[in-house]
């Protein structure tokens, strides 16, 4: 029994990651276009090279948050705490400008309290045995008071430029720096889910996690860096956020962790894990990024967009079920 | 599963429960001796009504297992006040607003249940993405405004009490949990909850109709949910878009430290209903010794964590 589930595993495992553009990423691709195309007949303003390159610096955060989401979901994990790290990073990147720090070391702080805080949460969920959801539910309301206290109701604002200079800058005139940070981001993950362990591991354990142990792999440390690396991404996005916007705002992160939930799952990554794909969580981060533009274009409200997204969600992930129940109708839920 | 086993457990749960509301009521009387005022209970009782109906809600939905949550309740309470104000606006009777207020509650729980079980989307996404969209929409519909224009015979139903209990836990909370106790532990109904919670496909097998009672028990949430939003109108007078913010937070953490397994089957209302006492307990003495309200949403989530890292030990089924 062991040698065939460990088969079934191996095959699982490879079958798990996308590594190549599918019917999936085509669809989204598709609805990307699609939309484009809407927003260009609405609004004269949409296919503007300044209003495409503001969409593409909006894509940043939610690119690196996306990423590390994808990773946990991938596992079988969720971090809905992640926009908060976001947040609490913020503000430590902040204070270490506003105290005069070098804006470089201030950047380098970025991920290293997201990963920080990673370790907080993979210490609750992994150390602790505590569903992921709960648990991250709680430190999401642990780190949105912490929040509060650390900016005491008042904004961080008036940042010195530097440090957006320095993120949103080109390497040799050439190369913009943050395309680079995020395409080295998205080419490690990459290598990781087609060939190192570590990748694999993740894949096993999404697709059955008592399979994965009985085969040797190390579950909870596995697991536990997962976390680790999810903050650490998202400390990254905090350093891009900072030097952007050059203010540290009470609701940072809010609509951040649906975003990147919604952009892992619309790209084909299965929330029950064991499955995913990292050109369709870029795609899913553009769709979502790309509709929020076109809406405020055309006139809808900022307050309108996590319905949007959220409805986005509902109705993807309905087409796939309805695809599926079509085989089968007695598919069940799995826990 | 035995009752005998359930009813013990539950019972040192409530023991402990109330060992840590009294050890919290000495704790607050030490920091602040002007506490011990008899509003200070009307106080406690007055803000455990929403908390109350929305946790029992959840209770139901996470009891009927099959990864069952619901995210989406604050989002719920918050949209349900706010529609149903704006169809009494738009002139539909007054009279009616409890019955908008059940309805389109209902209403919305339904849709979380029909995601579930009809689309088989996983309870947790398809309850995040309604709390967005719930929650979105009563912002976004209200521009983040009240909507007032309650109808003031509604106003005892929010601010009076009998003898020092407000009206809404006498005639609201207590009756509902006594009819969910009764409904979980009399009735066929019931049984079949805890059985498709406790084994999926031994409910299905001994002819439970599981999708059908998922369904309803999403829209009971959803209908409680409901009640929540009308005590809240007769309470403020006007619909708040935000109102049912962190509910989802708070609802969760009251149910799992009532001794609700988040994996479903096994806990029952009692334990709910003295956990959102100590919540509250908890929320009021910290207003109260002055402490700014943000805490409170870390503080319940501390708690949360606390409590599971606690009590994982029984629960070990879940991970």
């Amino acid at each position: 029994m062991s040698t065939s589930s460990t088969s079934d595993l191996a095959r699982a495992v490879k079958r798990g990651f996308r590594s190549v553009i599918g019917g999936r990423e085509l669809t989204l691709l598709a609805a990307c276009l699609g939309a484009a195309v809407i927003f260009t007949l609405l609004s004269r303003n949409f296919l503007t090279v300044a209003n495409l390159t503001v969409v593409a610096r909006n894509c940043v955060e939610l690119l690196l948050v996306g990423l590390g989401m994808t990773l946990v979901i991938t596992m079988g994990g969720i971090d809905i705490s992640l926009g908060m790290t976001v947040g609490i990073a913020a503000i430590a990147i902040g204070n270490l400008l506003t105290a005069g720090f070098d804006p470089l070391l201030a950047a380098i702080a970025g991920p290293l309290v997201g990963g920080a805080l990673g370790l907080v949460t993979a210490s609750v969920i992994v150390l602790g045995r505590i569903p992921a959801i709960v648990g991250t539910l709680g430190l999401l309301g642990v780190y949105r008071a912490a929040i509060y206290l650390m900016l005491g109701g008042q904004w961080i604002s008036g940042l010195s430029p530097e440090l957006g200079q320095l993120l949103n800058g080109r390497i040799a005139w050439i190369f913009p720096v943050n395309f680079a940070v995020i395409a080295g981001a998205y080419a490690a993950a990459f290598l990781m889910l087609r060939r190192m362990p570590f990748g694999l591991h993740l894949l096993a354990i999404g697709a059955a996690e008592e399979k994965a142990r009985l085969s040797g792999v190390k579950v909870r440390r596995t697991r536990f860096l997962a976390y680790v690396m999810s903050g650490f991404l998202a400390g990254l996005a905090a350093s891009f956020y900072v030097g952007t916007y050059r203010n540290v705002e009470m609701t940072i992160g809010g609509t951040l962790v649906l975003d990147a939930v919604a952009a892992s799952v619309l790209g084909g990554t299965s929330i029950l894990g064991g499955r995913a794909s990292l050109s369709g969580t870029i795609l899913g981060v553009v769709l979502i990024r790309l509709l929020q533009n076109g809406f405020t274009l055309i006139g809808v409200p900022s307050l309108w967009q996590s319905v949007v997204t959220g409805i986005l969600l509902i109705l993807v992930l309905s087409l796939e079920n309805v695809d599926l129940l079509r085989g089968s109708r007695t598919r069940e839920i799995a826990v | 599963m035995s009752a005998i086993a359930f009813a013990r457990r539950g019972g040192s749960k409530l023991a402990l429960l109330a060992g840590l509301w009294l050890a919290l009521v000495v704790g607050l009387v030490i920091a602040a001796p002007a506490i011990l005022q008899p509003f200070m209970a009307t106080t406690v009782l007055q803000f455990s009504t929403i908390l109350a109906l929305v946790s029992l809600g959840q209770t139901m939905v996470v009891l009927g297992g099959g990864a069952g949550i619901d995210l989406s309740l604050g989002g719920n309470v918050s949209l349900t006040s706010v529609l149903a104000m704006a169809l009494v606006r738009a002139g539909g009777p007054a009279a009616l607003l409890p019955l908008f207020c059940i309805g389109i509650g209902a209403l919305l729980g339904g849709v979380n249940g029909f995601l579930v079980t009809r689309i088989r989307l996983l309870p947790l996404i398809a309850t995040l993405a309604t709390l967005f969209i719930y929650g979105g929409l009563a912002v976004a519909l209200t521009g983040g405004l009240s909507i007032s224009g309650v109808p003031p015979w509604l106003t005892p139903l929010g601010r009076g009490s009998v003898s020092g209990v407000p009206i809404h836990f006498l005639v609201i909370a207590l009756p509902t949990f006594a009819l969910g106790a009764l409904i979980l532990t009399q009735t066929a109904w019931g049984r079949w909850i805890y059985a498709m919670g406790h084994n999926e496909r031994s409910a299905r097998l001994v002819g439970v109709d599981v999708d059908g009672v998922r369904l309803t028990l999403y829209a009971v949430s959803g209908l409680l949910a409901g009640l929540a939003a009308l005590v809240s109108l007769a309470w403020f007078g006007s619909a708040r878009p935000n109102i049912g913010q962190n509910l989802e937070l708070d609802s969760l953490a009251a149910i799992l430290l009532g001794g609700v397994s988040i994996s479903g089957g096994a806990g029952g209302v009692g334990g709910v209903l003295a956990a959102v006492l100590l919540i509250e307990t908890l929320k009021t003495g910290l207003q109260f010794v002055n402490i700014n309200s943000i805490w409170q949403v870390g503080i319940v989530g501390a708690l949360l964590i606390v409590v599971l890292l606690a009590d994982h030990l029984p629960n070990r089924r879940t991970s």
